[in-house]
């Protein structure tokens, strides 16, 4: 019986967002960790130092790190959790988290998205990423119906009832965007990082980044996890490890991901991430909770 | 249309303001109807759905996004104020504040 589901939330947040909402005592271990990690990435602690590619997996790191911290934050208060899921490279996190892999192999797999974003820039691909607020899945599919071709433009995740993020070529992606607007979107933004995660097309620039995740051995995971793509409950590492490599090129549907975890059982959610992203894009049924740092 | 009494009005506009100070960590009396919610409070878009959802279970309205994106075009949200009035009018027609 499943009754309390932690989650973990994908790359977005700026740091600074992140940071200010750790406690002193949680903010002392993430330092700790943001020392060992970047030390042994050759990675810059003064953030506006790392350029390029550097600088946006150095961010998404923040992330990772951030998440680790308040996982061991919530499992020392007792907060044990009977399951879990991770929202896009929350998968990475919560395999760390998870024990299917050491958290520097996770670090590891953020890095090697350098090599796929390297890999775009060799071959012109220019791509995007976006969100639309206001729209459901289901709007979105209906608004878009005809007017992108899945080779331009895709629903990268259908989050919650008014939460939906867009995928693909980055002049469709504007595109849509501005049309989302005309049609009543309460707001639409383009992410501008120049990839277009959980669109097809990433699977010929990725494979760098796939191989590397099959170069170790994945644990079983010490809680089950559910998979974003598939929502079957993943207990072995060779599943894990397969979650991971989907992660980069696959839709996903996050709200039927809540929605099965409810079914099998979770009135309980806890939002792993430090600044309560997961809680405000995702929506839960009147008997449940999500929980977030500022609630433990 | 739902008629808005006073009493109705100035409920919306304690409730707003209280949700934007707690959401936003600021003291209540900080905020006046100039304030700019996302500029002065650091607001978003996310808290101002929750807002929209809490009202309408609040007043019982079937309202949908779509169509205070719609009246959001006409209508920018730049200070409280416009806020307060957004919400009245849905309060009073629903999804027909589109065509207000």
């Amino acid at each position: 019986m499943y009754n309390r589901a932690f989650l973990f939330n994908g790359i977005g947040s700026k740091p600074e967002k992140l940071l200010v909402n750790l406690p002193p005592e949680l903010k002392e271990k993430y330092d700790d960790y943001l020392d060992a990690a970047f030390g042994r990435l050759k990675l810059n602690k003064d953030f506006d130092k790392n350029t390029g590619y550097d600088k946006k997996v150095a961010e998404w790191l923040i992330s990772l790190i951030c998440d680790r911290v308040i996982f061991e934050h919530y499992i020392d208060k007792g907060i044990i959790p009977d399951i879990g899921a991770g929202y896009s490279s929350g998968i990475v996190s919560i395999s760390g988290c998870f024990g299917s892999v050491p958290h520097e192999f996770a670090h590891d797999i953020i890095m090697m998205n350098r090599a796929t974003m390297r890999c775009l820039d060799e071959h012109g691909e220019k791509l995007d990423m976006g969100v639309v607020i206001g729209f459901s899945y289901d709007d979105i599919s209906e608004l878009f119906a005809g007017r992108f071709s899945p080779d331009e433009l895709i629903i990268g995740s259908g989050n919650s009832k008014f939460h939906v993020m867009i995928s693909g070529k980055a002049d469709a992606v504007q595109k849509a965007l501005d049309f989302a607007l005309s049609e009543g979107a309460i707001k639409a933004f383009g992410f501008g990082t120049g990839v277009a995660y959980h669109h097809p097309l990433m699977k010929k620039y990725s494979q760098e980044y796939v191989d590397f995740c099959a170069s170790t051995r994945y644990s079983a995971p010490v809680y089950p996890i559910l998979s974003i793509f598939d929502r079957e409950i993943m207990t072995t590492g060779e599943q894990v490890l397969r979650e991971n490599q989907l992660n980069v090129y696959t839709p996903i549907r996050w709200d039927l991901a809540i929605k099965k975890l409810e079914e099998l059982g979770v009135t309980e959610f806890f939002d792993v991430s430090a600044n309560g992203a997961v809680s405000k894009f995702s929506r839960v049924s009147r008997k449940c909770k999500i929980y977030t740092l500022e609630d433990v | 249309m739902r008629e808005i009494t006073n009493e109705i009005r100035q409920e919306i506009t304690d409730m707003i303001f209280d949700y934007y100070a707690e959401e936003c960590e600021v003291e209540r009396d900080e905020i006046t109807m100039d304030t700019n919610p996302q500029e002065d409070l650091g607001s978003d878009s996310l808290m101002f759905v929750e807002l929209i959802e809490m009202t309408a279970d609040k007043y019982d309205l079937d309202i949908k996004l779509q169509s205070i994106g719609k009246y959001m075009l006409k209508a920018p949200m730049d200070t409280m104020s416009d806020v307060i009035e957004m919400f009245c009018k849905i309060y009073q027609y629903g999804n027909d504040i589109v065509n207000q």
